[in-house]
């Protein structure tokens, strides 16, 4: 399953104007970002999770969390090594391993990164782009050629990888090991690959253009869209509770 | 209508013409196949009939193509973009969205076709193609014969006269390349739409097309109806077009002397052939 795919639902996180949940996902962030309190950003995780399980999204939520835990763990080995405050916690001899500094100071910007990057990551899980990327040319004035490329680009991801695997299963056929354990060697064979790829790439993209072009992308203004987006009660509730958490986590926390 | 008079295309980074002088008349209610080995110009001359070329690709063109006395040339794709509709031979990257709606929605939007009019249109499209319950699905979640009516959805909703449709069963199974064929002649017939269909797939043509238009290296050998354009078997072997089996068989109890009639493009003719030929009524 791919952790960034839309998951079609009506809850009360699918109906939020698309717009909100794009604000609510960063004000949300922010508020981490402003947390000094490892308790505090915990409870911003355990708090995002419960929001996404009471919303049908629990199982997404977990896993993306898990999947997130592991960068968390790549900036706590950093962090721990390398702030040098606070008292000695693990000495080797004269040398001083790990600090008290240290391991809070990692502690707090492993659960920060997981924190603030979980709102945005689950934005994907309840909106679809072009829902997103409409609503943004129609309420918030973007221009429509810049929605077409967040698009565009986000559909082509999946069409790019699976061109991938198939030059990479037209190489298997001619007997190339792709199944070798070596990295390095690894590397060796994938990258001559890039260049076919490229270029079947922006063949597509091309025909891609034209398509667009042919059914009148360039007579497109932002009245266009066909669907409304219409801000409602409990999108002006979310942006004030969202508003409040971040006033609440720059004063107090 | 569309008159292509002399028409000689050669791509910048090429050395060859890709189209050789050709001329072709496509009238109201046509349905029209295009056919030929791989590189003889079919998909070139596709994109010729409705300005695609010579505007979006760089080149030397010669001759014109007239789109209802509009010159392709003097006129931008914008303006008959609408009257001749083509669906690309890539399902995957002519597609502009992720949902089957906003696919079909996306030139009705940019045509400004309004608002109160948009919600039938598009209902009438995915009606009209038998895809009405495919609206909210994720177009990446559909197998390859959902796609291409999708895409001839999309294409369709601008209710263009004439629909140019480039080897639209490329990458479909037997069942759905036919049933493809079938929804294209229902269009042709009860709406009236012009269809032009680019194909490898001869013996669909054969069955399906009111005219066969066979190209060989960018020139124009064959301009006729397919029951008179497939008369001529040995032609199509030099040019290293398959022929449908049942053509084949008729065409070789011809040259025997077995037989004196025409040549069979369906299994239904043939069978009638051959028990005639055995004396073997049904």
């Amino acid at each position: 399953m791919n952790l960034l795919n839309y998951v079609p639902g009506n809850s009360f996180l699918h109906r939020l104007n698309p717009i909100t949940k794009l604000a609510a996902a960063f004000l949300y962030g922010i508020a981490c970002i402003l947390c000094d309190s490892i308790w505090m950003e915990l409870a911003f995780i355990v708090l995002m999770i419960a929001i996404c399980a009471a919303a049908g999204l629990g199982t997404r939520a977990l896993r993306l969390t898990r999947n997130l835990l592991i960068l968390g763990l790549f900036m706590f080995v950093l962090q721990l090594f390398f702030v040098r405050t606070g008292e000695a916690l693990v000495t080797i001899g004269h040398f001083v391993l790990i600090t008290t500094g240290g391991l809070t100071s990692a502690l707090l910007l492993s659960l920060r990164v997981v924190a603030t990057m979980l709102p945005l990551m689950l934005l994907f899980a309840i909106t679809p782009m072009n829902d997103l990327c409409n609503a943004l040319v129609k309420k918030a004035h973007l221009p429509y050629r810049y929605a077409f490329i967040i698009t565009t680009a986000f559909r082509f991801v999946p069409l790019f990888s699976t061109e991938f695997h198939e030059i990479q299963d037209a190489q298997k056929a001619r007997g190339v090991d792709f199944e070798t354990k070596n990295i390095l060697r690894k590397m060796q064979l994938v990258a001559p690959l890039c260049v076919p790829l490229l270029v079947s790439s922006l063949e597509k993209v091309n025909s891609s253009a034209i398509s667009a072009e042919m059914r009148g992308f360039h007579l497109r203004s932002r009245q266009s869209g066909y669907k409304e987006y219409p801000f409602t009660g409990s999108d002006l509730l979310v942006f004030v509770l969202l508003l409040a958490l971040v006033a609440f986590s720059a004063v107090f926390l | 209508m569309i008159v292509a008079d002399h028409v000689t295309f050669q791509y910048a980074d090429s050395s060859d013409p890709a189209l050789k002088d050709i001329s072709l008349k496509i009238g109201d209610r046509d349905f029209i196949g295009i056919t030929g080995t791989s590189g003889a110009g079919k998909s070139t001359l596709a994109m010729a009939l409705n300005g695609v070329i010579p505007h979006e690709f760089k080149g030397d063109f010669y001759g014109s193509v007239k789109i209802d006395g509009m010159d392709t040339v003097e006129h931008q794709v914008e303006d008959f973009c609408r009257k001749v509709g083509e669906v690309f031979q890539d399902i995957d990257s002519q597609m502009v969205a992720s949902v089957v709606e906003d696919e079909i929605l996306f030139g009705l939007e940019n045509f400004g076709v309004s608002h109160e009019e948009i919600g039938a249109r598009l209902e009438k499209a995915l009606d009209d193609l038998g895809i009405a319950e495919l609206r909210t699905r994720e177009i990446s979640s559909l197998s390859g014969g959902q796609k291409q009516k999708v895409a001839i959805a999309a294409i369709l909703a601008l209710e263009p006269q004439i629909l140019v449709l480039d080897e639209p069963t490329g990458e479909l199974d037997p069942e759905s390349s036919r049933e493809i064929f079938g929804l294209l002649r229902k269009l042709n017939e009860e709406k009236g739409i012009t269809i032009v269909i680019v194909e490898q797939k001869i013996k669909l043509l054969c069955e399906y097309v009111k005219r066969l238009v066979v190209l060989d290296k960018g020139s124009l050998v064959f301009d006729d109806v397919p029951g008179e354009v497939i008369t001529h078997i040995d032609m199509f072997k030099t040019l290293g077009i398959n022929v449908p089996p049942v053509a084949e068989l008729s065409h070789l109890l011809r040259l025997d002397g077995l037989w004196n009639g025409g040549i069979t493009l369906t299994v239904t003719e043939a069978e009638k052939m051959v028990r005639e030929v055995l004396h073997d009524p049904v």
